[in-house]
């Protein structure tokens, strides 16, 4: 009896336990609101950030030795070609006869008579042929069909040509023409020219391509007036090692090329 | 008048003809495309039953090779016109240079094989020059087998890209030394630059790591795991056996050829801390180049002049990429943040191409990934993208590649690619293979 009194009687000592609790409890959520609230500030920042590589960019790829892949055409639908098949206007739909169809007589028509044709009367005139001037180069606005030609891109305006007493390097080797084009536009490094030049006077660079392909005697042309500008193209020309041996074909032991840069911020 | 002119004209010629002094005139912004190029399937000169096995070969060795080049734009094969081309008098340049192929230039020619022998003839012809077409006209005779035909349509490819890749010489001979496991231990394999012929090297029954072929393509340095520690071991080609090369003492790895081939430089941890060496190709006048605290490893020659080294340095933490001459003066540093391991100088000297997890740590995206940066400028671009971890990137003798290990197939595999991040194959598919060194011609 005495035993079963004291189960209800005697009281659970637990504030401690509480205490303890409160205390646990108010140190969990002071330490999830100080890695959330406090701890942020100074080590996620770098989630996103650009991290301090301020003198970095990112245009190199243009002077890796391969060449820039083909400019994409702006609007497949909206130019100015005519497109790749002609469009004829539907033939018109003629009334088949049958042969054994007598034709219903819906009214006596007067029948006129027929005018009289002269000799120069009868002489049609031509019909103009239409042509089909629809032929598009493939890939539009993709290599020049022509070993020469002008031609835009991306708003710098050139053209290539060649000159001089009767020489036929150009035209026969047109080839070679391009290869030297491609290499000295590779080593062309943009960023050795002033930053502050937005856009500067055509500078014209000559220089000689030796039988073994080395570039030799390269000199300023024609300046542009920015002496980094100027800089820049000689060098483009210096850092080629070689263009490759001119083509075994060729009598002369060297071939002049004049060279310009056109440069635009 | 008519009758000066008559009279004059021979004179003229004659006289412009002495006179003849070659111009070239052209200029940038004229739109740098690549060589439309149209390469028809190589036909059967003789009635031979072997040809067949040899040109099938032989046509996809070099439709590869040019494709891999990077410097031509294949014209697809159904745009070309009926009728096989095999000699000269086969070529209708109207049809070749007009709307659905527009090639620019046509490789063509014949595959015949007689007895054991065989002969190629092939023709690069600018299609849009009708009077003077032939950029290149060769014949190649070989056993008629199916490796040798091969060979010669790499020989082919290479002397197309020489010629219309101005005077830099083709890959398509060169090779590739690799890391691979797929016997067991991780030994020393080689193989083509397309893949084709792998074969083990070494057969140390030990781990061999990072082999770095000599710039004359006779010797492979490469560290070792060796009785005292990890050595440089030094394997000549030629020989085919181990040649003898000094054992420094502690670890020794990493080695890197200079490219005129009298030096080698390495990371030795001989005197405690991994320091960056220089030893000449024979073993002989070791010296020591860095004096950091923390690690200093995987040296690489500036491919050019030989007069800067990148490397790996631990001295802030995390490994990042400086640069210094080779006497271990002017020491700059490349990378600004993350983890940055194996650096390779490019053929020019202008870039160097690495390895670098830019954010790195718990919490970041822990990409590892490939990047080019312009030592000059101090400009990069990532080459590759959301691919698993690629490593050790290093680059081909033409500077217009890059090859590297990477685990984006599930396996470390050698991949490759060209250096503007585009064409990305894999070479490898067999065990793990890693490390990948390319020969330098």
């Amino acid at each position: 009896m005495a035993a079963n009194a004291e189960i209800f009687f005697e009281h659970d000592r637990w504030g401690r336990n509480l205490a303890w609790s409160l205390v646990l409890h108010a140190a969990v959520t002071g330490a999830i609101l100080l890695y959330a609230v406090v701890i942020p500030s100074s080590r996620g920042g770098g989630w996103g950030a650009g991290g301090g590589g301020d003198a970095m960019g990112v245009t190199l790829v243009s002077n890796v030795p391969l060449p820039a892949p083909q400019t994409q055409t702006q609007n497949v639908l909206a130019n100015d070609s005519k497109g790749i098949t002609q469009s004829l206007p539907k033939p018109e739909p003629t009334q088949e006869k049958l042969p054994d169809a007598i034709p219903i007589p819906d009214k006596i028509a007067k029948t006129k008579p027929a005018p009289k044709t002269t000799a120069t009367q009868q002489k049609t005139k031509p019909e103009p042929v239409q042509e089909a001037d629809n032929v598009i180069p493939y890939g539009q606005g993709g290599p020049v069909s022509g070993p020469y030609g002008t031609f835009n891109e991306n708003g710098a305006k050139g053209g290539f040509g060649f000159t001089g007493g009767g020489g036929d390097f150009g035209s026969r080797y047109a080839w070679y023409v391009k290869v030297v084009q491609q290499k000295v536009s590779e080593n062309w490094l943009k960023y050795e020219v002033d930053p502050r030049i937005t856009t500067a006077q055509r500078v014209y660079v000559t220089f000689d391509v030796m039988r073994d392909g080395h570039p030799a005697n390269v000199q300023i042309e024609q300046s542009s007036g920015v002496p980094s500008l100027d800089q820049s193209a000689t060098r483009a020309i210096q850092r080629i090692d070689t263009f490759g041996p001119l083509p075994s074909d060729y009598a002369a032991n060297k071939v002049s090329v004049e060279f310009w840069f056109d440069y635009k911020r | 008048m008519k009758q000066f002119l008559k009279l004059f004209w021979p004179l003229l010629i004659l006289m412009t003809t002495c006179l003849a002094q070659d111009w070239i005139k052209t200029g940038t912004g004229l739109g740098v495309e690549k060589v439309r190029l149209a390469v028809p399937d190589f036909t059967a000169s003789t009635p031979d039953p072997k040809n067949a096995d040899l040109l099938k070969v032989f046509n996809e060795t070099l439709w590869n090779d040019l494709d891999n080049a990077g410097i031509f734009d294949m014209v697809s094969k159904s745009f070309y016109p009926l009728g096989q081309v095999g000699n000269p008098a086969d070529v209708k340049f109207e049809s070749w240079s007009a709307a659905p192929p527009s090639a620019a230039m046509l490789a063509f020619g014949n595959l015949g094989t007689s007895g054991n022998a065989m002969t190629v003839q092939g023709w690069l012809y600018d299609v849009k020059n009708v009077t003077s077409p032939q950029v290149l006209g060769k014949q190649y005779q070989d056993a008629a087998t199916s490796d040798a035909a091969r060979v010669t349509a790499h020989k082919f490819a290479d002397e197309i890209i020489f010629r219309l890749g101005g005077g830099i010489a083709g890959i398509a001979e060169s090779k590739i030394y690799f890391v691979s496991s797929r016997s067991g231990h991780k030994e020393i394999w080689a193989m083509d630059y397309d893949g084709a012929n792998q074969h083990a090297v070494t057969h140390l029954n030990s781990i061999s790591l990072s082999p770095r072929v000599s710039p004359d393509g006779s010797r492979i340095a490469f560290s070792s795991l060796a009785k005292g520690g990890w050595e440089i071991l030094m394997y000549s080609l030629d020989l085919s056996r181990l040649v003898s090369f000094p054992r420094f003492g502690g670890t020794n790895l990493s080695p890197a050829w200079s490219s005129d081939g009298t030096k080698l430089a390495f990371s030795s941890s001989r005197s405690g801390d991994p320091e960056i060496y220089i030893v000449d190709s024979s073993g002989a006048n070791l010296k020591r180049i860095t004096a950091f605290k923390g690690p200093d490893v995987s040296p690489a020659w500036n491919r050019k002049t030989n007069a800067q080294i990148a490397w790996v340095s631990g001295r802030t933490g995390l490994p990042q990429v400086y640069t210094m001459e080779s006497d271990g003066t002017n020491v700059q540093r490349l990378t600004d943040q993350g983890y940055a391991v194996s650096p390779a100088w490019s053929p020019n000297g202008q870039f160097l191409v690495v390895s670098w997890m830019r954010k790195y740590g718990p919490g970041a995206p822990g990409a590892q990934d490939i990047y080019i940066m312009d030592i000059a400028s101090k400009q990069w671009v990532q080459l590759t993208h959301d691919g698993g971890r690629n490593d050790f990137p290093y680059w081909s003798p033409d500077g217009r590649h890059i090859i590297f290990q990477s685990s984006r197939a599930g396996s470390l595999q050698i991949w490759t690619m060209l250096a503007d991040g585009t064409n990305q194959k894999q070479l490898t598919f067999a065990g793990a293979n890693t490390q990948p060194n390319w020969s330098w011609k």
